[in-house]
């Protein structure tokens, strides 16, 4: 071969062909073969998905006062591969955030790129430590903005509100039973990152914005509900109960107005609470009622014309065996007429009336009236209590569970049957969530409505029981202190012995309670007061009568008052009692 | 011998030079111009965080703000204040109430009503 410059040209071109060639096939390869592996790797590297957290939903209460809302903090995240000096980071993350620089030395040792350091960090406090950490040119900290829930009111209406975990997961209360709504969704952005591991905003991805958690809104009146607390801590103070529990509600539509118990805690601070005291013992503790429960006794008689309020009952003049077992009144009654065996609440006259209407037909009243089924109060953890069919009966059980023995029924269930007579023979479905809205857009989600579950005796006989029940808070009655000077007021107590976990009763130990509305003839609130073993002077006066019938009286005035309710001018003058109707927030 | 060397000299082809000053320019301006926009872009991206972050630092100031006014306004802190005098609960002299039932107790000193805070006023 004869190299002359044309075939030394050549081969040089040939050379660079060849050598651009092999680049070119390589570039090829990795930007279209091997593109996805890559792209993988670089990704991983200085890509990341950031979470845009959802902010869950506030709750209000029937006048838009809030009751739980979020109080935004930082969480402090390390990223390992991004530190430049180790050493020095440990110390100034350790006298900020209050933890063992050793601690902090050992979590941010390995090469980790995601490390929680401190949770819900509060913001002043965050941009603080940022400050500290520019200035001293450290990197591999950074800071992701979450939330922490906080309740204005601390332990007022504690069990109904509830409180959620550092999840953001509803645990109690509404917070548990309304999570789906007040839980948000949360959004992502898929970022890149330079060497330093700040954003380069340039190359942002996919992103989707969080949704937040819609508001809720509640029946409960914060107003009645601090007057409903006032009064359970005056009488804890007083009677020194293991438990209370008083709710108020409106019968025609079912709404709770306040509903309080005791003990209960804060759910600002709920780390070593006792888990006792998270109970709602108004839907969650079944109790025998006592006395309260003639009434379904003996407005199902009236419904089923068996007998009028006029009808005489023979009381035996002392105790009646029946099955073999004698059954006692308080007191010895001759013939009292049926109004009467609500009056004077006659456990021997409750248990000839059931007897006129027959197992099955008393049994279908119960079950009417709710019991033994779960209200669907918008509440976690509520029971059905326990109503044995007639079935399971003993021979005496016919003449025990008109007067409320051998039942078991939440205090929830109670006042919801006070309400079927107050709104003249509707049980009403009970609701504590108003409404459910959106607050970015307003718009509502949900709204609920009233819901009448079945009409459960027409509203003649529960206008005659109630007209009964007047006599109940009256001189002639079992609840004199019930009284509210100025107002007409229905309303039934009861004294239940307390049942021994290893059977039998506790001796000494009662429930009382008074379930009672105001006014009579058209009824603006149900109330129940419910104590479980109060400490008295003397046996005489544990009874719901003494004892929660005054409770309901200060509750009920103040109730009154603060609904602007008018009082009939006549009935003032007839209250014996030492009352007077003015707000007294130091009793 | 002047004349000798200029035949020499090679002639200058202006066009050919004018077209390739040309793309130079055209080609570094366009270089230039995709530098300057994309330090631009990275500039505007990193002004737009900065702006998020304000954002999100005000809005979190409005949290916290929210907060507070919701903790020191809510029932439980006013009772607090009430009870450490903070708050005053004057109660209504006699001749300012309308009674519509008769008072079965005299007002005794904790019966209180609520009055406008005096000490807030000023």
């Amino acid at each position: 071969m004869k190299w002359n410059g044309r075939t030394r040209c050549a081969l040089v071109c040939v050379l660079f062909i060849a050598i651009f060639s092999v680049f070119s096939f390589r570039l090829v390869y990795l930007q279209m073969v091997e593109h996805d592996y890559y792209a993988a790797i670089a990704a991983g590297k200085d890509g990341a998905t950031q979470t845009i957290f959802a902010e869950r939903g506030a709750i209000y209460d029937a006048h838009n006062e809030i009751l739980a809302q979020n109080v935004p903090v930082e969480n402090v995240i390390a990223d390992c591969s991004l530190m430049n000096d180790r050493e020095a980071l440990a110390p100034i993350l350790a006298k900020t955030l209050k933890i063992p620089s050793a601690e902090i030395a050992d979590k941010i040792a390995g090469d980790s790129r995601y490390i929680i350091l401190k949770k819900a960090l509060p913001e002043a406090v965050a941009v603080s430590l940022g400050k500290k950490l520019s200035a001293a040119k450290l990197r591999g900290i950074r800071f992701e903005r979450d939330f922490v829930r906080r309740y204005p009111n601390g332990s007022m209406l504690c069990h109904v509100v509830g409180f959620s975990n550092a999840e953001h997961q509803g645990v109690e209360g509404v917070e548990a039973s309304m999570d789906q709504y007040l839980r948000g969704e949360n959004g992502f952005r898929h970022i890149e990152r330079d060497r330093t591991g700040r954003e380069l905003v340039l190359y942002r991805g996919a992103e989707r914005p969080p949704r937040n958690g819609y508001d809720v809104h509640l029946t409960i009146d914060l107003n009645l509900q601090m007057i409903v607390e006032n009064e359970l801590d005056a009488a804890m103070r007083e009677y020194t109960p293991q438990k209370a529990t008083i709710i108020l509600m409106r019968p025609q539509t079912g709404e709770i107005l306040a509903m309080a118990n005791r003990p209960n805690f804060d759910p600002n601070k709920i780390t070593g609470t006792n888990p006792e005291h998270l109970k709602n013992r108004a839907i969650t503790d079944m109790m025998e009622p006592g006395s309260t429960f003639k009434i379904v006794t003996v407005s199902a008689a009236l419904n089923e014309h068996k007998v009028r309020l006029d009808t005489p009952i023979f009381c035996e003049n002392g105790p009646w065996l029946f099955g073999g077992r004698y059954l006692h009144d308080h007191r010895y009654f001759g013939e009292i007429p049926v109004q009467d065996v609500l009056v004077k609440s006659s456990n021997i006259g409750a248990a000839k009336i059931a007897l006129m209407l027959g197992d099955e037909k008393f049994y279908e009243y119960i079950r009417s009236y709710g019991f033994g089924d779960r209200t669907g109060i918008e509440l976690p953890g509520e029971i059905g209590g326990l109503i044995h069919p007639p079935q399971a009966w003993s021979k005496i059980s016919i003449t025990r569970m008109p007067m409320g023995h051998e039942v078991g029924v939440t205090p929830l269930q109670m006042i919801m049957a006070m309400a079927t007579i107050a709104n003249g023979g509707e049980l009403v479905a009970p609701r504590i969530v108003k409404s459910v809205v959106d607050n970015d857009s307003g718009k509502v989600i949900c709204d609920l409505k009233p819901t009448v579950v079945r009409r459960v005796v027409s509203r003649e006989a529960a206008a005659q029981v109630a007209l009964a029940l007047r006599g109940v808070v009256s001189q002639r009655g079992t609840a004199v202190g019930a009284a509210v000077p100025g107002f007409t007021v229905s309303g039934k107590t009861g004294t239940a012995q307390k049942p021994d976990p290893h059977g039998g009763y506790e001796k000494g130990k009662e429930i009382v309670s008074f379930s009672g509305f105001l006014p009579s003839e058209n009824p603006a609130f149900v109330g129940l007061v419910v104590l479980d073993d109060a400490h008295v002077k003397s046996e005489e006066e544990n009874y719901g009568g003494k004892i929660a019938g005054p409770i309901f009286a200060h509750v009920a005035e103040k109730a009154a008052r603060y609904l602007d309710l008018e009082p009939h001018e006549e009935i003032g003058k007839q209250i014996a009692s030492g009352r007077v109707a003015l707000t007294n927030a130091h009793r | 011998m002047n004349r000798r060397r200029r035949q020499k000299f090679n002639p200058i082809n202006a066009p050919a030079l004018a077209r390739w000053i040309v793309i130079f320019v055209f080609l570094a301006i366009t270089g230039l111009s995709y530098v300057y926009l994309t330090v631009q872009l990275h500039s505007l991206g990193t002004q737009r965080r900065q702006l998020e972050r304000q954002l999100a630092d005000t809005r979190t100031q409005l949290e916290d703000a929210r907060v507070q006014i919701a903790t020191l306004t809510s029932h439980t802190a006013l009772q607090q204040r009430l009870r450490e005098g903070y708050l005053k609960m004057v109660p209504i002299s006699e001749q300012s109430i309308v009674r519509l039932n008769l008072p079965l107790r005299p007002a005794a000193e904790e019966d209180v009503q609520p009055v406008s805070n005096k000490r807030g006023a000023r």
